[in-house]
Order: structure tokens, then C-alpha cells, then sequence
């Protein structure tokens, strides 16, 4: 009865742990190779998790092991951090072909900042614990790419006890687009605006200004509000601005401070969409950049992160096969902070290859990207690019213990993930996929 | 009645066109020479067929391989290729491709067109055919998509790049035809409120094909017979194509191919093969197939299946990436495809996966991007492992194939040199010109249905 219990919770809840954050032992996983991310490789390792965060690390001898600590033996086994996926749409999308499972993008105006992905974000969706299991511990959920401003991202946790326990972060960033993609008014038949480039970038620049006047006359209107202003008489006409949501929605970003994730394939248009940023001083992050082989030292120059890919990007007719494989080099041997995400990676949806990060990553090793930097593309680049990088991203005391313990190199698509510990909790190993296998290999 | 295959009239027109184009492009004939005996010397050799032979040598003489083990006995003089450090296994087999059709992938006009050639839409100078090659893929089917429940006829290529289009087809190789059920074919015809728009209908459609085959089949057997007794005044029934071609599929001349999803559909599918007397070759996708591996192992039908995708439809909701493996441990011979311009870059990658999801042995893995595909298509005799009298379709790797890190450095097909990663440019040595393809990115098979 006690089995079936737990069986039926597993089911109902596949995404949340609501027994997990109860139990927050000491843990001591001793023996394993611990890949830091932050301070290189220790072997025969001690790591130790207290109160969900990480207590100690250190080599074996060095590190006490707390009195009465659970002993997690990883002989044999390599210990790293829980990888961070830069670029989702976990609790956007269930099946891809069903349409009321899916809430990716707003796609009736271009404009569409004060979407926010948390209104829909569906914790218990069942791709989460699928890419749990391959060690993704956190990721960036943002809407689809439709739009040129598409809404606000999240920043999530893949486990919890419930929606509001796995959102580490509202509205992180703003998600932004350009290109050939967002002219979909100008389609066969169709002529609205904007229907071109030039639209698109007049129409982003109008909302900035729109916006920076939004900014003006609230604050020319707070002030008339403050009675200890002496010229308050001289601003009679400053009456406070009807309430935007979409206004209000872009402040943070234009006053620099958040992020702006700005999807991009092109060298030209990337050269087109960071005037713009440049010009009202966006915090921007490149993503993509995938056809931009031309000018990589410009956009090393720009000294913004770029989240490059997907790495499997086919090249253009009669460029080199690997013109696109090279590029997490290329960039990283620029000086550029780079993140690789599982955006467009490996298989007809995004989300549900979420669990192929690694390999992206490892991919981009084979062409030449330092291993070291690989691992940080997927780990503490990404928690930096969000805001959580003293949280997250490495084996270091006092960030959260979201560790991954795996029999082999973590970028290798042979190697298998053995447990997933969030916030000092071991995940259980289960997910849709296993309860069919286990079902029917009985 | 005599009716030339479409390889036949391939190959005749094959020798033509490439004088013609050769003569035009001012190339050297190259592909035209018998390509130089190698030996590769100390190489890991990943047999696919044999297990793996450390410090291994292979002769490759006229285009065949020779000999395989820790020594062979080429004769002295033939040139080497120093392998130490590399990995060498056969060429990688993709037995679900729709690569180089110029999205011509489906005639979706009727839930019935077993006539269409692919052949007729294979575009040789795609860059997907480059991509695919510089990732170690020798030998490709390249299939009708998924629209129709019976859709049309394969072409099966070497991928001999740069080469003219009929120098690319796979000599003599088997005859296959793609089938499918569904969802594609109901939502397809559903949409136009046309029959199929059900399960039931799609199953009904292709029932009522073979019984349409059957009687067109017997008016042809009946003239047959009339013309053997020396009846001068028969007169022969209406040649049809659509119907020919369905009568070729129940007289065992065609491998079937079929896109199939869920388990119960895989075993509809067996009883109307068993109604109508035809063996199914292969289930596409079969992502279903690890409920049902002991009922359909002993129908000898193999199964092309993806190593992890899922959820991009209803269909692919029960899709575990242990469906490989388990199916395999059923006694199913598994292949791994790509149905994607981009995984067929990587399907070794895709190999490596069933180590990780299921256990299944490097060699086990191996042969699901070889030697299993080859057996799909109907080539095992001559292509997909590396033993000796088969075509040297072979690929050089700078680490072990079934890891992330492996790059292909090069490739052979039939003993000639098709790519060298080390060379400046394109790392082609057949290739010259522009390439095709720019609007097919991303253009899989699932995406087509429409």
C-alpha cells in the first residue's frame, strides 16, 4: 500500500518533489572525481552537502566528514554540478502537435514584453524530469521566438515542491528576436506592418522611445506629487501617464538592468540589432549567432555573453561542414563568455532534447572548444548570464548543492547518469520514459 | 510483359549522361578509373560483423576489401594510410533519409501513389549529401514521406559526391517502397475531408489497393496464360502503374517500408501483410515497438527507429530512448536513421546513445548505423560491415566512433577517397561547383506529413 502510495505520487506529480524538501540530510558523496567547474578536477573527492547546500568540497582527508552524514560512495564515478539549460520551453509545450498543450508565443503584435512565462509555465509538465535525469538541474524558460520582443523568461529549478518552489527567478530576462523570421506579416497575401526588416527595427526603435517618454512622464508626474518640489506649479500639464503594462513591462531593460536575450542568426542582422541596443544601452546577451562567420572578432568586441547555437546548425550551401561545429571555439578562443544551450538541439523539438546538453556541449569539444570551457558553457557561464551565478554553476561551498553524479565524462553521450541531487535532495531516478521501460521489461 | 526497373534504366542512361556531363564540365574522369589499393595499418578496426580487431589492418584491392586482421598480405608497393590512433569502421548506413529530394518528399495528392519514383526527384548536388558524407555516411535510402498510406518507391545511393546523379545510385540494390498509417495520412486527408480521415480509413485505403492489385493481377495472368497457348488475338489488359506497382508489392518484388507508430498499428500491420501474402521488410519510426518486440520478432521484420526523440506528436507521446535496445534483446534486428538532414551528420553519436540507454554493446551499437540498415535496404551482402569481398565503404575517425568526440577524417566508397577533413576547403576530392539545399533546412520527415 505504502509502494502504490508513493507510485501514485510519483505519477501525479512527476515534476515536483513534495516529500523532497522535507528531508534535507547531510550527505557526504566520498571517492568520485569531482569536476568543480570552478577551482579544475579533484580526484578521490569529498563533497559534502549540509541543509541543501554544499558544506565542504576538498580531497579525500582533507575534508571532515560530519558525524552522522549519509555516505554516498561515487568510486568510479565522476561528481559535477547540475547543468543549467540557457535556452527552454519546459512548461510551455507538452505535445508538440497538440495546441492546447502549448502556450510558446503571443503572436499578435510583434511587441509583446508584458508576456510573462510564468503565467503558464506548467510545473508537472512530464519533459522535466526527462532532462532531470540526464542531470539538468536548472534552466532559462523562454517564450518561442515569434515575436521581436516575445516576453520575459524564467529561471527555473527542475524540481520543487510546487510551481512557485521551482521558479527561481521571474522575469529574468527579456527575450528578444530578429531577423527573417519576425516578417511574418509580409507573407503571401498579407500586408500589415511590419512585413520587412526595415519595419521590424522601426517598430523596435518607436517602443524604446515610447517607452523612454513612458519613463519621462511618470517621473515628471512623481514629482509634481512631491510637495517639497518648488517648481511643482510649473508642471501642471505633467498628469501622471495612464498605467502600460506593456510600458511598465520594458523599464528594467532600458534602464539596463536586466538582461536582453536577443536571438540572431545573421552577421548582418546581428550588426543591425546591436546598433539599436547600443544606441539605448541594452544589457544585451547574444543567442544564436550561428551564420555570423564573418564577424566574430565584431562581436567578441561588442563584450557581451552570447549563448552560441545551436551547434548543429546546418552551414549554408557550399560552406565547410563544420563552419557552424567550430563556432563555440572560435568564439571562446575570442575572449567572448559563451553558454551553449538545447535550443534546436537534436531532435524535432527543443525542450523535449533538453537532456542532450551535454552532447551539444561535448560536440563543441570535438571542434575544438577546452574542455573547461565546455562544461562552463552549460554550468556557471549560464547561472552568470542570469543572475545566479553565486548560487549556482560549480562545486563551491555555499552554493546551492545541485550535483549530478554520473559513470563517466558528463559531455559523452554514452555515459550514464547515475543520481541527481537539487538542493541536497537525491531526485528520484524516474520519469515517464522509465515507468514505460520498467513496465514493459517486466 | 517486360517493364525495365528503374535501376535498369538508370544505369543505361547512366553512361550517357555522365560522358555528356563529363564532357561539358571539363572534369577528369576520375570516378571513371578504378580507385588505388590502400592498406590502412594499424588501426582499431570496428568490424561490425566480427568484433573489433586492436592493431588491425585491412587491404583494400579494386575497390573490395581484401583481407582484415593484425596482418594482412597486400603486395608490396600498395599504398598505406598510417591509422595509428584512428578508429576505422564500415561507412554509416542511413535506411530513412529524405536528403536531396528538393523537399519533393511527398506526392500528397492521394492516399495512394506507389508509382511515384523518388528517383525522379533526387537532386545529387544537395548540400545535405555533403554534410551527410563529411559525418561518414556511405549509403543512403531515400524514401516518400509519410502522407500517404502507400507512398512511392525508394532510391538507394552511394554518396558519392560530386559525382553525376546516376554514378550516386547503388547498383542493382533491391526495390522498396514507403508505406505509412497514422497520423500523418488522416490528418492530411482528414483536413481536405477526404478519405482517410481515421485509423479506420487508412487501414480500409490500403485493403481495398491490394484487392484493386489482386484483379489487375489476375486480368494479367489471364492474358498471360492466353498468350502461352498461342493465343494470337488476346488482347492485354490496360497497363497501369499505380496497380503494377502494388502487384509488384504482393509478388515479393518490393521491400516494404513502413512509417508505423504505435503498437497496435505494428500489429495491424503484420495481419494485412499476413491477408495479402507480403512480407513487411522494416517499420519506420516504431517507436512503440518495445510493447510488442516478442510478437514481431518472429516475423523477421526489422525496425528503423530514432535513438531519443519524442513528444512531437500524440504518436511519439510512449517514445523511450530504451526502445532500441529493448527490442533488440526481443530478438528485433534494430536500425537507428536519422530522418533528418541534420542527425545524419551524427548517427554515430546516435549509435553511442544505446550504450547509455539500455546497455547495448559497442558492437551492438555499431551495427545499428551498419550492418542492420544495410539489411533494411537490402545491401548486407555487399555493404555495412567490413569483411572481406565487400565494397569498401569505410570510415576513418580520429576517436572511438560511438563517443561525442569523433570526428570522420575519412571516407571510402567502393576504395575511393570521397572526403578528407584534413584538406583546405570542403575536404572534398570529387566535388567542384555550387551546391543545392539552402531551403530544405530542417526538413524532416515528421514535419512533412502535411
Amino acid at each position: 500500500m505504502k509502494k502504490l502510495l508513493i507510485a501514485l505520487l510519483l505519477v501525479a506529480a512527476p515534476a515536483c518533489l513534495t516529500a523532497a524538501d522535507a528531508a534535507k540530510k547531510t550527505i557526504a558523496i566520498t571517492g568520485g572525481r569531482l569536476l568543480t567547474v570552478s577551482h579544475g578536477i579533484i580526484e578521490n573527492g569529498v563533497l559534502v552537502i549540509a541543509d541543501g547546500k554544499i558544506a565542504a568540497v576538498g580531497q579525500a582527508g582533507k575534508v571532515a566528514i560530519p558525524a552522522g552524514a549519509e555516505i554516498v560512495d561515487a568510486r568510479g564515478l565522476t561528481v559535477y554540478p547540475g547543468l543549467i539549460d540557457p535556452e527552454t520551453n519546459f512548461g510551455l509545450i507538452e505535445i508538440e502537435s497538440d495546441q492546447n498543450s502549448t502556450d510558446l508565443a503571443e503572436p499578435s503584435d510583434e511587441i509583446m514584453p508584458h508576456m510573462h512565462v510564468y503565467d503558464a509555465f506548467h510545473a508537472e509538465t512530464e519533459l522535466i524530469p526527462v532532462a532531470r535525469l540526464n542531470g539538468v538541474t536548472n534552466a532559462v524558460v523562454a517564450p518561442a521566438s515569434d515575436d521581436t520582443i516575445a516576453g520575459q523568461d524564467i529561471f527555473i529549478q527542475l524540481a520543487g515542491a510546487d510551481r512557485d518552489a521551482m521558479i527561481l527567478g521571474r522575469d529574468v530576462a527579456l527575450a528578444m528576436n530578429y531577423g527573417a523570421d519576425q516578417r511574418r506579416r509580409g507573407g503571401r497575401g498579407k500586408s500589415a506592418f511590419p512585413s520587412t526588416r526595415m519595419g521590424l527595427v522601426s517598430q523596435l526603435r518607436q517602443t524604446f522611445l515610447d517607452v523612454q517618454d513612458y519613463i519621462a512622464h511618470r517621473d515628471a508626474a512623481a514629482k509634481k506629487d512631491d510637495k517639497a518640489d518648488p517648481k511643482k506649479d510649473e508642471k501642471k500639464d505633467a498628469a501622471p501617464p495612464k498605467r502600460d503594462l506593456k510600458m511598465e513591462a520594458l523599464i528594467p531593460y532600458l534602464k539596463g538592468e536586466r538582461p536582453v536575450v536577443i536571438g540572431v542568426y545573421e552577421g548582418y542582422d546581428i550588426e543591425t540589432v546591436m546598433a539599436l541596443a547600443q544606441e539605448f544601452h541594452l544589457k544585451v546577451v547574444l543567442d544564436h549567432v550561428t551564420h555570423s562567420q564573418e564577424i566574430l572578432d565584431k562581436i567578441a568586441a561588442y563584450k557581451v555573453p552570447v549563448i552560441v547555437g545551436s551547434i548543429y546548425d546546418a552551414p549554408r550551401a557550399n560552406e565547410r561542414f563544420d563552419a557552424v561545429y567550430t563556432l563555440p571555439a572560435e568564439l571562446a578562443k575570442r575572449g567572448v563568455k559563451i553558454a551553449i544551450s538545447s535550443a534546436d538541439a537534436g531532435g524535432p523539438v527543443s525542450s523535449h532534447s533538453s537532456r542532450n546538453l551535454p552532447y551539444a556541449a561535448g560536440f563543441a569539444v570535438a571542434y575544438g572548444l577546452p574542455y573547461d570551457e565546455a562544461l562552463k558553457a552549460i554550468t556557471q557561464n549560464v547561472a552568470d548570464m542570469f543572475g545566479f551565478g553565486d548560487k549556482l554553476g560549480s562545486l563551491d561551498v555555499g552554493k546551492t548543492a545541485n550535483v549530478v553524479l554520473a559513470n563517466g565524462d558528463p559531455l559523452d553521450v554514452r555515459t550514464d547518469v547515475k543520481q541527481v541531487y537539487i538542493e541536497g535532495v537525491a531526485v528520484p531516478m524516474v520519469s515517464r520514459q522509465t515507468k514505460l521501460r520498467d513496465e514493459y521489461s517486466k | 510483359m517486360y517493364r525495365p526497373s528503374p535501376l535498369r534504366l538508370a544505369k543505361r542512361r547512366a553512361l550517357s549522361t555522365l560522358f555528356a556531363f563529363l564532357a561539358f564540365a571539363g572534369l577528369p574522369a576520375r570516378a571513371q578509373a578504378p580507385p588505388q589499393d590502400i592498406v590502412f595499418r594499424n588501426a582499431t578496426v570496428m568490424t561490425a560483423s566480427h568484433g573489433v580487431v586492436e592493431h588491425g589492418s585491412v587491404w583494400v584491392h579494386a575497390g573490395k576489401i581484401a583481407a582484415v586482421g593484425v596482418a594482412v598480405n597486400a603486395p608490396a608497393g600498395t599504398a598505406i594510410v598510417d591509422a595509428t590512433g584512428l578508429w576505422l569502421t564500415p561507412g554509416i548506413i542511413d535506411p530513412h533519409s529524405h536528403s536531396a529530394l528538393d523537399n519533393d518528399v511527398n506526392e500528397a495528392t492521394s492516399p495512394v501513389t506507389p508509382s511515384m519514383m523518388m528517383i525522379d526527384a533526387f537532386d545529387n548536388r544537395d548540400k545535405a549529401l555533403y554534410q551527410a558524407l563529411a559525418g561518414g555516411v556511405t549509403t543512403e535510402l531515400l524514401l516518400h514521406g509519410s502522407a500517404n498510406m502507400i507512398g512511392g518507391q525508394a532510391v538507394v545511393i552511394k554518396n558519392k559526391f560530386g559525382l553525376d546523379r546516376d554514378s550516386m545510385l547503388f547498383p542493382n540494390a533491391p526495390r522498396s517502397i514507403k508505406f505509412a498509417s497514422g497520423e500523418n495520412p488522416k490528418r492530411v486527408y482528414g483536413s481536405r475531408d477526404q478519405l482517410p480521415s481515421t485509423r479506420m480509413g487508412n487501414f480500409e485505403v490500403m485493403r481495398q489497393s491490394f484487392e484493386d492489385a489482386k484483379s489487375y493481377m489476375a486480368g494479367w495472368d489471364a492474358y498471360n496464360a492466353k498468350v502461352a497457348k498461342g493465343d494470337k488475338d488476346a488482347t492485354p489488359p490496360k497497363r497501369d502503374l499505380k496497380l503494377e506497382a502494388l502487384a509488384d508489392v504482393l509478388r515479393g518484388k518490393l521491400y516494404v517500408q513502413i512509417h508505423c507508430y504505435r503498437a497496435d498499428e505494428l500489429l495491424t500491420e503484420e495481419a494485412i501483410a499476413h491477408e495479402y501474402g507480403y512480407k513487411i521488410r522494416a517499420f519506420h519510426h516504431a517507436l512503440e515497438m518495445y510493447k510488442v518486440a516478442g510478437k514481431i520478432a518472429p516475423e523477421q521484420t526489422a525496425i528503423a527507429t530514432f535513438a531519443d526523440w519524442w513528444g512531437y506528436k500524440d504518436e511519439a507521446w510512449d517514445a523511450i530512448p530504451w526502445n532500441a535496445v529493448l527490442s533488440m534483446r526481443q530478438g528485433v534486428k534494430v536500425a537507428l536513421k536519422s530522418d533528418s538532414n541534420d542527425h545524419i551528420r551524427r548517427l554515430n553519436q546516435e549509435a553511442g546513445k544505446m550504450v547509455h540507454y539500455g546497455g547495448a554493446t559497442e558492437d551492438e551499437a555499431l551495427r545499428m548505423v551498419t550492418l542492420n540498415p544495410a539489411w533494411i535496404i537490402g545491401v548486407d551482402e555487399r555493404t555495412g560491415s567490413i569483411d572481406v569481398g565487400k565494397d569498401a565503404d569505410l570510415v576513418l575517425w580520429n576517436h572511438d566512433p560511438l563517443s561525442t568526440y569523433a570526428r570522420a577524417q575519412k571516407v571510402y566508397i567502393d576504395g575511393d577517397l570521397y572526403f578528407d577533413a584534413s584538406l583546405p576547403g570542403l575536404g572534398t576530392t570529387h566535388f567542384s561547383g555550387v551546391m543545392h539545399g539552402d531551403s530544405n533546412d530542417g526538413a524532416a520527415d515528421e514535419e512533412d506529413g502535411q
